[in-house]
């Protein structure tokens, strides 16, 4: 699991050569274009403040059953491929209207690369996640990087299939919980990350990966 | 106007209500999540319609605006037995034809306790059990210890309760509590388990009739005030959570030996349930589901205000002046206020018809429902069967993840039990279902459980 200091810098590169991620805003129910806020090239702003309670940039407006809602921006960046041809079209679930060029930041570089040094708990089916209540404690309680899990500690529930089934942690060792990937109820696919581990030991190492990355790609 | 309806289901009960639409004459419109996009209720239908999520009411309602629809078909599960979705449907500022009974009468029926409650008010015998939604543990253990004398006194040794949730239904949400000791933690973990998935953490306790068959009652009311019943259905066979796995009509055989009288006791049954609808006007088709003990006793258990999955065999034995009955069409004129044109003298009962769930689960390990991706689906062309299904038999097919696994019924016909089991075993012995998990394992189904279970058709068996 560990990253060479080499493999590091190739990553870094690859990284530098293209620092954005493309994020598709889809249609989050049928309804009516009723409006554009933006235009192609417009930058835009994900929600910000202390607990993300200022919305981001507004997009469109989609009219259903009378209702209006303002879509707004999840992600900051610059819209791209927008679908004026949409305006006051009926429009089905998920239909893509625009796109969010994301330029990465230094805290989802970190993220991004410690996919890679981290032991990832992976979601074994397409479903839907929760932390089991009392690892959800204590990490509230106690903070990332500090809680501990040993075999069998039950980690997560998956609802699958109109079902809840409880996924213990079957690997030998003290691990630490580094990183949660997913939100609570989220519908996560088949083999995406769910939670980063580390072991005890090679902490202080983690660290100084994310130490030198925060060298490498400044805020 | 030309009536239009918004199939507001997904799956194989899409497919048969396009069907019964197509024969009766009128259009409609199909919906599907994105994950539905292989099914072929979407494949076959002309207009057609993405929406996030079959329980969204704002989407289904909008889909039916925007496509001119005047009705809307709930199938069955989703918002099928949703009171909210059928009063919203027809008391819209453009109101539309609900098919499915009363929102009142889904309000009340499928309130299990109220429901409970009127049968008990009305002389209807039902299950022991707390009335009233128990919330607190202190309360729950005095209840049980009541029960469990109540069921003592009934004559049933070693008693034992069921913990289940309010809101749950389906075989989910419920377990089996053998002693008082066992009572605070099952209590416990049960109001959680309701909390966390149906958003109210209500239970009941209810005592387990340790050996039954469990039979349902086929009904069909119109607005003019008609009810009529399509004979019983026999559901006993489930997986160990509580779902149907086997259905088969009539409920009881002519064939088997009873320590009472079956002719008696369906009667009866039935009786009961048409008094219970008539108290609600119901007025569309709906399933009362009955326990009955070997000694001849039985209990109401709960109405299901919607079309069944195992309608068909019903419809397969019941013919009107010989002519074999399609409960989907029936409950789609009587929505539209029809008149029956029949009454009960006119409905023949011939043969026996027996329904398979065809699953991909995994029988040897807790009936787990499994993923996976089906390569082969094929079945014997035979006028004796019906195969139910939205999966294609041309291309593969990822099954969904976010249902129930569920991939086809078959529904067999026999002039009497004998041969309809014949038949069935047959089916087993021929029906192909191949597949991968994702694993690259090959892919399991319940087939060998269903054989094995048939042999076990109209006996009583132990809960």
């Amino acid at each position: 699991m560990k990253i060479e200091y080499e493999h590091l810098n190739v990553i870094l590169q690859k990284f530098k050569a293209n620092p954005y991620k493309i994020f598709k805003v889809n249609t989050i129910h049928t309804g009516y274009i009723r409006d554009f806020l933006v235009k192609e090239g417009d930058e835009v702003k994900g929600p910000s403040g202390k607990w993300l309670e200022k919305p981001g940039t507004s997009l469109f407006v989609l009219e259903r059953e009378k209702n209006l809602k303002t879509i707004r921006a999840h992600i900051n960046g610059w819209v791209q491929n927008l679908r004026t041809d949409l305006l006051n079209r009926f429009v089905e679930a998920e239909e893509t209207i625009l796109e969010i060029k994301h330029p990465l930041s230094q805290q989802e570089i970190i993220s991004e690369i410690l996919l890679s040094a981290l032991y990832l708990v992976k979601a074994p089916e397409t479903a839907k996640y929760v932390l089991s209540p009392g690892l959800a404690a204590k990490i509230e309680k106690e903070g990332l990087h500090k809680v501990k899990i040993k075999k069998g500690d039950e980690l997560l529930i998956m609802t699958f299939m109109k079902r809840e089934t409880p996924i213990f942690f079957e690997e030998d060792g003290v691990f630490l919980i580094y990183n949660i990937y997913f939100k609570p109820f989220q519908l996560i696919e088949r083999g995406q990350p769910l939670i980063g581990l580390c072991p005890e030991e090679q902490l202080p190492y983690l660290e100084k990966i994310v130490s030198r990355i925060r060298e490498e790609w400044p805020l | 106007m030309k009536e239009k309806i918004l199939i507001a289901n997904r799956g194989e009960i899409a497919l048969r209500i396009m069907e019964a639409c197509k024969d009766l004459g009128i259009d409609y419109v199909v919906i599907y999540t994105k994950e539905d996009v292989e099914s072929l209720h979407v494949r076959y239908a002309k207009e057609k319609y993405r929406i996030c999520d079959y329980r969204d009411m704002n989407d289904l309602l909008a889909v039916a605006d925007e496509s001119g629809c005047t009705a809307v078909h709930p199938g069955y599960g989703f918002l099928s037995e949703n009171f909210r979705f059928a009063r919203r449907v027809v008391k819209r500022s453009r109101p539309l034809i609900f098919v499915g009974p009363s929102w009142e009468a889904i309000r009340d029926l499928g309130n299990k306790l109220f429901m409970k409650k009127l049968a008990k008010d009305l002389g209807i015998p039902v299950i022991p059990g707390t009335t009233e939604p128990v919330y607190n543990e202190i309360e729950a253990e005095l209840k049980a210890e009541e029960l469990l004398e109540e069921l003592a006194s009934l004559g049933i040794q070693k008693p034992s309760l069921l913990v289940k949730a309010v809101a749950g239904g389906g075989g989910m949400g419920i377990e089996e509590v053998k002693s008082l000791e066992e009572l605070r933690p099952t209590f416990r973990k049960i109001k959680a388990y309701a909390k966390r998935l149906f958003g109210d953490e209500g239970v009941i306790i209810e005592g387990k009739i340790p050996v039954f068959q469990h039979l349902e009652v086929q009904l069909l009311g119109s607005k003019h005030g008609e009810y009529v019943h399509f004979g019983t259905r026999n559901c006993t066979i489930q997986s160990p959570h509580k779902q149907k796995r086997i259905e088969i009509a009539p409920g009881f055989s002519s064939q088997e030996t009873y320590s009472f009288d079956p002719n008696k006791v369906e009667k009866e049954i039935i009786d009961y349930s048409i008094k219970l609808a008539k108290a609600f006007n119901y007025d569309s088709v709906g399933t009362w589901e009955w326990l009955v003990t070997p000694d001849g006793k039985y209990y109401l258990m709960e109405v299901n205000t919607r079309i069944q999955v195992e309608n068909e065999i019903s419809a397969k034995i019941s013919f009107i002046r010989n002519k074999q009955v399609n409960l989907i069409k029936e409950q789609i004129r009587v929505a539209f206020g029809e008149k029956l044109g029949y009454s009960q003298k006119d409905i023949e009962f011939k043969g026996t018809s027996i329904e398979y769930r065809l699953i991909a689960e995994d029988t040897k390990r807790g009936f787990i429902p499994l993923s996976g991706t089906i390569t082969k689906f094929s079945w014997p062309e035979v006028p004796w069967l019906t195969m139910r299904t939205h999966v294609p038999q041309d291309k593969p097919y990822t099954i969904p993840t976010q249902f129930d696994p569920n991939l086809a019924l078959a529904i067999v016909y026999g002039e009497n039990f004998e041969e309809a089991k014949k038949r069935g075993l047959t089916l087993l012995d021929q029906v192909i279902i191949e597949g991968v998990t994702p694993d690259g394992k090959e892919l399991e189904t319940n087939l060998s459980f269903l054989k094995e279970k048939t042999e076990f058709l109209y006996k009583f068996l132990e809960a």
